[in-house]
């Protein structure tokens, strides 16, 4: 799989803006989403009160999360679940692997799990010799197209009808059509019998309750039912973050996550999966693994600005909001997790080393943290990690050139002197190009408000 | 009402004409001015690079030299500069010494517009323009401040001005400071979208509340040719 | 269970808790003001009222009787399904009956190798969120859980007097006194997907139809 890197988003998001069958799928896409989102919390007279109890619920959780996710592993191992924790991508693709080879499993189906995508998963499974099939529509369609998802609940918005048929037609050799209706008709079709012969399903999980060991999972396809009900073993993964506290929480929980992610009032199907099943006759899994991945989460809990990033409830809302977003689209980010979001868990998910760029790709307007269920202040965080970023791993020029700007500002001589220089250089030098390609510039005025100074 | 002024550095250098048409509006209704020559910059663009610890004594040197004033308010023409100094006490968290002086400086400083209606009560001054104008809502105005009626109530209150509302107003404009040198096809291609709609508002003009957006507004607008114009809210409401 | 990591993660996310402690002590929220949001208040209404509007706005469809027996003539006729799995709840069985249908193949909550081949499956329903137009099907009290999810249609017959008002009340209900079992699901509707351009298809792996009978007193 190409993946494109962080590393080089100034080059990708240009690669993007060049794209206009892409431009145009992200407009449909991002503005749609916006609209039906905005119908969906206008309708719910209490939707700021709700924001705020999401955001104190999750505070109190990431402030305690080592209580909460003890509490939640007693409770599901009690339920006959079996727990396992992964510091990092690497041991949790091993235990998952170890589990898979330890049931001869040959077909493993999948719901769609972000968490799964950061670990690399599927690459690890493949080469350990398994098929692995992705049943969220979605999901199947980048897997086919060989891509990364490029939003966090939509992972094929940036493919127009017509790209998806054409993918269906070379891969499934299914007839040429631009119904979306045939289209979907041809997955469910192809993928039912993965379904059935499968012995592994893997999910995500959306909420882990600590007072009762549950997960709960909400989808619109039913894959997820599918996933977690038809195979003998189900392995659920998740973030350590993803834990609440208590079953009434979810009352809401998923009156903001539905209406954030997609503008439903809910979605199709929720799975509330307590345990094994009591009886081995039953319907359902026998055996109920969930795995719990760190990969840097806790890290995140050294500072409540960065500690915030963990309330996420990846609904995808601030993707949607984003105007950087709306024109490059996710694939540009070169991460799991595009948008704001991505933005600044990516870096410190992944360490600042290659995602340096991405807390700069940002105009810091402010409208995912006007859009964000759990109230994420993302432009809070964006400055925080500049500023670690500038301190750890900051160009020296430009280090010295704010040096410089501060001993200009502290002083009205040096200040007045700098405009003075400014006005004969600009004349002379093309003060600033990456400016000047796409728009005019004013020139700096002949007299400063300082001059005119007193105004009559 | 005495008032201190604020002009910002980027009106000071680069459009004089907003500092001096917020003096006019604000001595029509009835405010005394004052403008301290010390001040340069309150440290935003230091402060949204990263760079704190450069912020900070040129944040320190904002709130000495405006402490020293007696007016009853710090009244700016800039949104986004109007909200750095009310994120003063973040950058001073934790500073026995600084932070009250920095919650003390933070709340008496006001955005312009916000100040007419909110404390002054005023909407109406006695401005006239003739044309159709729409508003572009500054982000920070907008999301940190909660600027958003006021503009609109005062433009209403223009004799001869016909108010447009256009389609996402509230849509940043694309400048986000060094953002739009950083990376100036994705600020250019959000401007557009930002060009389209005030196309599609058939308006003489856009006003907005940052020297900023106007600046990153009205450079794409002259290099495409348009005859649309970019003023000010001060400018604006200077005209007689 | 993997006890080194265990430990590991534990001991990083209190470090770094205990870290955080001086910053938090500093924070001091920020007032970013909320824009206030207006909305329409619901309209009193009946809580079977309420619960077929919502199921009807996400295209599942709702009859409401005071005869199982009949309405499931009906829709099984219209549809003119040949192979019926039903859940293990015998009064699905005794409607069932009582219809006097020519069905090809009836199956008893089959299992996961069988499932496939039905055209429709008949289960009740614990429980109803009448704000959303949601069931509520909990598998300790029904074997219900394949037959609601792989054949195309799916019907479900609920009691009026357990249609709840809301979310929260329902939640709650499930939780009071005993034990959740091990699977509960909640359905809205048939299943759908916007995952190309954003254009809603009905049924995609989930039942591409559903219908719920609302069973009134006599």
């Amino acid at each position: 799989m190409n993946h494109l890197s962080s590393e080089t988003f100034r080059e990708n998001a240009r690669a993007a803006l060049a794209d206009t069958q892409l431009r145009g799928a992200l407009k449909n896409a991002t503005s749609l989403f916006g609209e039906r989102r905005k119908s969906a919390a206008a309708s719910l007279p209490n939707w700021e009160d709700l924001r705020s109890q999401a955001r104190a619920i999750k505070d109190d959780v990431l402030s305690h999360l080592d209580r909460y996710l003890e509490k939640f592993v007693s409770e599901a191992e009690a339920r006959g679940a079996k727990i396992h924790w992964a510091r990092d991508a690497a041991e949790a693709n091993a235990i998952i692997c170890k589990l898979t080879a330890e049931r001869q499993a040959r077909i493993v189906v999948k719901s769609k799990s972000m968490t799964t995508e950061e670990t690399h998963l599927n690459d690890a499974l493949e080469a350990a010799g398994l098929q692995v099939v992705e049943t969220d529509l979605g999901e199947y369609i980048i897997q086919l197209a060989d891509e990364p998802p490029s939003h966090i609940i939509a992972p094929a918005i940036h493919k127009t009808r017509g790209q998806i048929a054409e993918l269906f037609t070379a891969e499934l050799g299914m007839p040429p059509t631009d119904d979306v209706a045939k289209l979907t008709n041809t997955a469910r079709i192809t993928l039912r019998d993965r379904f059935a012969a499968a012995d592994v399903g893997i999910s995500g999980v959306n909420f882990a309750i600590a007072e009762t060991g549950t997960i709960v999972m909400v989808e619109n396809e039913g894959n997820i039912r599918l996933t977690t009900s038809l195979p003998r073993l189900h392995i659920a993964v998740m973030g350590i973050e993803k834990v609440i506290p208590r079953f009434a929480d979810l009352d809401v929980f998923l009156k903001l996550l539905p209406r954030s992610g997609t503008g439903q009032r809910l979605t199709t199907y929720q799975s509330f999966i307590t345990g094994t099943k009591r009886r081995a006759t039953d319907e359902g899994p026998e055996e109920l693994h969930i795995l719990l991945l760190d990969n840097g989460r806790s890290r995140m809990l050294a500072h409540p600005v960065t500690r915030q990033s963990l309330a996420c409830i990846r609904c995808g809302a601030c993707l949607n909001a984003c105007p950087v977003y709306q024109q490059v689209g996710g694939h540009a980010y070169g991460s799991v997790y595009p948008g704001p979001i991505g933005a600044v868990i990516t870096p410190q998910l992944m360490g600042i080393e290659k995602t340096a760029q991405l807390p700069y790709a940002s105009s810091l307007c402010g409208a995912c943290r006007e859009v964000c269920p759990v109230k994420i202040d993302i432009p809070r965080l964006l400055l925080h990690l500049r500023g670690e970023i500038s301190e750890r791993k900051g160009s020296a020029a430009e280090r010295v050139a704010f040096k410089l700007w501060s001993r200009l500002m502290m002083s009205p001589r040096l200040y007045k002197l700098s405009s003075v220089a400014g006005r004969l250089l600009q004349r002379i030098v093309p003060i600033a190009p990456a400016w000047t390609k796409g728009r005019d510039l004013r020139p700096i005025e002949a007299r400063s408000f300082h001059d005119l100074w007193p105004i009559k | 009402m005495k008032v201190a002024l604020f002009v910002t550095c980027l009106v000071d250098q680069m459009w004089t004409s907003i500092g001096v048409s917020s003096v006019e509006v604000l001595r029509r209704v009835g405010c005394e001015v004052e403008f301290d020559q010390r001040q340069t910059c309150c440290a935003q663009p230091a402060y949204n690079t990263g760079y704190l610890n450069e912020a900070r004594p040129v944040a320190q040197r904002f709130i000495s030299i405006f402490e020293e004033s007696n007016a009853d308010a710090i009244v700016s023409p800039s949104g986004s500069c109007t909200a750095m100094v009310r994120h003063y006490p973040q950058l001073f968290a934790g500073d026995s010494e600084w932070l009250p002086r920095a919650q003390a400086i933070a709340a008496k400083t006001h955005e312009l517009s916000s100040f007419l209606v909110r404390v002054l009560k005023i909407e109406d001054v006695g401005a006239s323009w003739k044309g159709k104008v729409t508003w572009h809502d500054a982000c920070h105005g907008l999301r940190d401040l909660n600027v958003k009626h006021e503009p609109r109530t005062l433009i209403r209150h223009v004799r001869g001005a016909e108010f447009v509302e256009m389609d996402h107003a509230d849509t940043c404009c694309g400048f986000g400071g060094t953002f739009s040198v950083k990376y100036p096809e994705i600020s250019v291609a959000i401007l557009d979208q930002k060009i389209d709609a005030i196309e599609r508002a058939g308006v003489q003009a856009v006003v907005s509340g940052d020297a900023s957006c106007l600046m990153q507004i009205g450079g794409r607008l002259s290099r495409k040719g348009s005859k649309v114009r970019v003023m000010h809210l001060a400018e604006l409401l200077s005209h007689r | 269970m993997n006890n080194d990591a265990r430990q590991s993660i534990l001991t990083s996310i209190r470090t770094h808790l205990a870290a955080s402690a001086p910053y938090d002590k500093l924070e001091h929220p920020d007032n970013h003001e909320n824009p206030v949001i207006l909305s329409n208040i619901p309209l009193e209404s009946s809580l079977i009222d309420q619960f077929k509007l919502n199921l009807e706005s996400v295209d599942g469809h709702c009859i409401i009787t005071t005869d199982v027996t009949d309405a499931l003539n009906k829709i099984i006729t219209d549809l003119n399904a040949q192979r019926i799995a039903i859940s293990d709840n015998p009064d699905v069985e005794r409607w069932l009956y009582a219809t006097d249908l020519h069905i090809e193949e009836l199956g008893i909550a089959p299992n996961a190798k069988d499932i496939f081949r039905f055209d429709v499956g008949i289960s009740t329903a614990q429980a109803a969120i009448a704000e959303t137009g949601t069931l509520v099907l909990d598998s300790a009290h029904e074997r219900h859980r394949l037959l609601s999810l792989v054949p195309p249609v799916h019907i479900a017959i609920v009691d009026a007097s357990r249609i709840y008002a809301t979310l929260g009340e329902t939640l709650s209900r499930l939780q009071s006194g005993n034990e959740l079992s091990p699977a509960i699901t909640f359905i809205t509707g048939p299943s759908r997907t916007a995952d190309i351009e954003l254009t809603l298809t009905i049924g995609v792996h989930g039942p591409q139809e559903l219908y719920v009978i609302i069973k009134k007193p006599t």
